[in-house]
């Protein structure tokens, strides 16, 4: 194990150093994030790394494999647009965890904030406590498993994918809707949930897309003449 | 983008103040990447020497001792008797005894020409430049600056000049102690500022988070508490805002209806501490904290 003392050093010098030692396959420690922007991000070779303490915007955004661990709250946008990998969090995360993500998983130990998993294109992402507003705004695939609260307007304008609620639901976003859980996924749902060492039963409530504003089968024009 | 930072000591016993200036400064450098175009503070709760402490603020480099001058002459005219004075370049800072209605004194101060009012408190006082937060501690000396609680702010201009006056917080002219930081856009800006102007209150810049100060103060000189007049501002403002407001005994935020605007808030037996980003609230607590998130259309108050 590396040990990499993130206190003095820029985000291009930390940066720098972790894919260095990411390609050299080595388990990576960084002490003293103290809430710095852009750490960990742009990773793309399977590799460990442990963040100890809080990290600031845009945490281990852009990965493509690594799994990476840390211990402390996040800021807004923690694994935005992870291809495949792990990132778990003790703490709690700020808005957009998860935004635009198309695999992989992601799990929050604690609250997440505004518009968790907005957009997201695949993967899972988990939060252990309470969702804010707007939860999986503009989601087209995945999953957004929350066992606590979602705030208001939870799946609006979603298009695919789904979200269970192990809580209270504030209100349904615009077209989405509940629907009953497949027992072979609430399985699945559980058994993810045990991984990250939480063994209470949920009654979660799903939500999907209601379709009603969903025109995916009618192109544009322009699109036709593509095709 | 904008960052906005408060804290404020709860007190207990006699406590007295705390060292407010310091913390503020450091918790807004932290933020500098959130913008460098100018920076400001307010500061409560210290002792004055006197009825009400003025920050004035003249435009011209070249004539500003007169100008300052002028100011000063047309404030003790107003009925003002100055208890203590520092000028340094453009700023004044004055202390004095007045028993008149404050309309009356700020608008005998702004008739002099090339001058600005900052900030009339009777324990509140704005001071605010260009640069960022410890840059213009080694000018001001907001370190030694001592209260109960302040706000700060670090400005990225969007929609306004780029000046001394335009930099936050704005006080709500001509009421005391109540001034705002806000990091967002209004849309409905121009209709209540027209709004409010045709009701006779008088704006000193064209920055839309000078209209969030008035309609504050306004509100609470019409019988509203901080909290409902931050609730009622949820709907009567248009556009994105999280913004803190600080009076002679409270501390506040609002978050709009769409939490586009970041915040998080730590408190303690002692302290909270409000702030833009959390690396802002370990300017005041050195080690890991639990911190919260408010969302959507949220509103906070805290008085002393």
């Amino acid at each position: 194990m590396v040990i990499v003392n993130a206190a003095g050093l820029t985000t291009r010098e930390l940066n720098g150093r972790l894919k260095e030692l990411a390609a050299s396959g080595q388990e990576i420690t960084v002490l003293n994030p103290h809430v710095g922007h852009n750490i960990a991000v742009g990773i793309f070779e399977s590799c460990r790394i442990q963040i100890t303490g809080s990290v600031g915007y845009y945490a281990a955004s852009l990965l493509d494999g690594p799994e990476v661990a840390i211990d402390g709250n996040a800021g807004w946008a923690l694994g935005e647009n992870m291809m495949a990998g792990k990132i778990t969090l003790t703490k709690d995360a700020g808005a957009s965890v998860g935004s635009t993500m198309r695999g992989g998983e992601l799990f929050v130990g604690g609250n997440a904030g505004a518009r968790a998993g907005i957009s997201m294109k695949g993967g899972t992402l988990i939060v252990g406590g309470n969702a804010g507003f707007l939860t999986g705004f503009m989601m087209q695939k995945g999953r957004i498993i929350v066992c606590g609260d979602v705030g208001e307007a939870v799946g609006d304008s979603m298009y695919e994918g789904a979200i269970y609620v192990g809580g209270e639901i504030g209100s349904l976003g615009t077209d989405a809707k509940t629907e009953e859980i497949g027992e072979d996924e609430l399985l699945d749902i559980l058994a993810t949930l045990e991984s990250h060492g939480i063994k209470q039963r949920y009654t979660f409530t799903k939500v999907v897309s209601a379709k009603k504003l969903y025109h995916f089968d009618s192109l544009e024009r322009l699109e036709k003449t593509v095709i | 983008m904008c960052g906005v930072g408060g804290i404020l000591y709860k007190k207990i016993g006699n406590q007295g103040t705390s060292s407010v200036g310091k913390d503020l400064v450091k918790m807004l450098e932290s933020m500098t990447h959130r913008g460098q175009d100018s920076s400001g503070f307010t500061v409560v709760g210290e002792d004055i020497d006197g009825d009400l402490v003025l920050r004035i603020w003249t435009d011209d480099p070249a004539q500003a001792a007169d100008i300052l001058s002028m100011a000063e002459e047309a404030l003790q005219k107003a009925g003002g008797v100055v208890r203590t004075r520092s000028a340094w370049g453009q700023f004044l800072r004055l202390t004095i005894d007045y028993e008149g209605e404050i309309p009356a004194l700020a608008e005998a101060i702004l008739n002099t020409p090339g001058v600005a009012l900052h900030s009339i408190g009777e324990t509140s006082e704005v001071i605010k430049d260009v640069g960022t937060p410890v840059a213009m501690d080694g000018i001001h000396s907001l370190s030694q600056m001592r209260g109960t609680h302040g706000i700060g702010h670090v400005r990225m201009a969007t929609e306004s000049r780029v000046d001394v006056n335009h930099a936050h917080p704005f006080w709500a002219y001509p009421f005391t102690d109540v001034t705002v930081v806000h990091n967002g856009q209004l849309t409905n800006y121009h209709k209540l500022k027209r709004m409010y102007e045709d009701q006779g209150h008088r704006f000193q810049t064209g920055n839309d988070s000078e209209l969030i100060a008035v309609y504050l103060a306004d509100k609470l000189a019409n019988g509203d508490t901080l909290d409902s007049a931050l609730r009622s501002s949820l709907s009567d403002l248009d556009g994105t805002f999280t913004y803190l407001v600080s009076t002679k005994d409270g501390l506040g935020y609002a978050k709009d209806q769409w939490s586009a605007k970041p915040l998080v808030t730590m408190e303690t037996d002692d302290i909270i501490a409000i702030a833009s980003e959390e690396i802002a609230l370990r300017g005041v607590f050195n080690q890991e904290i639990d911190r919260v998130e408010p969302q959507n259309n949220e509103v906070m108050t805290w008085l002393l």
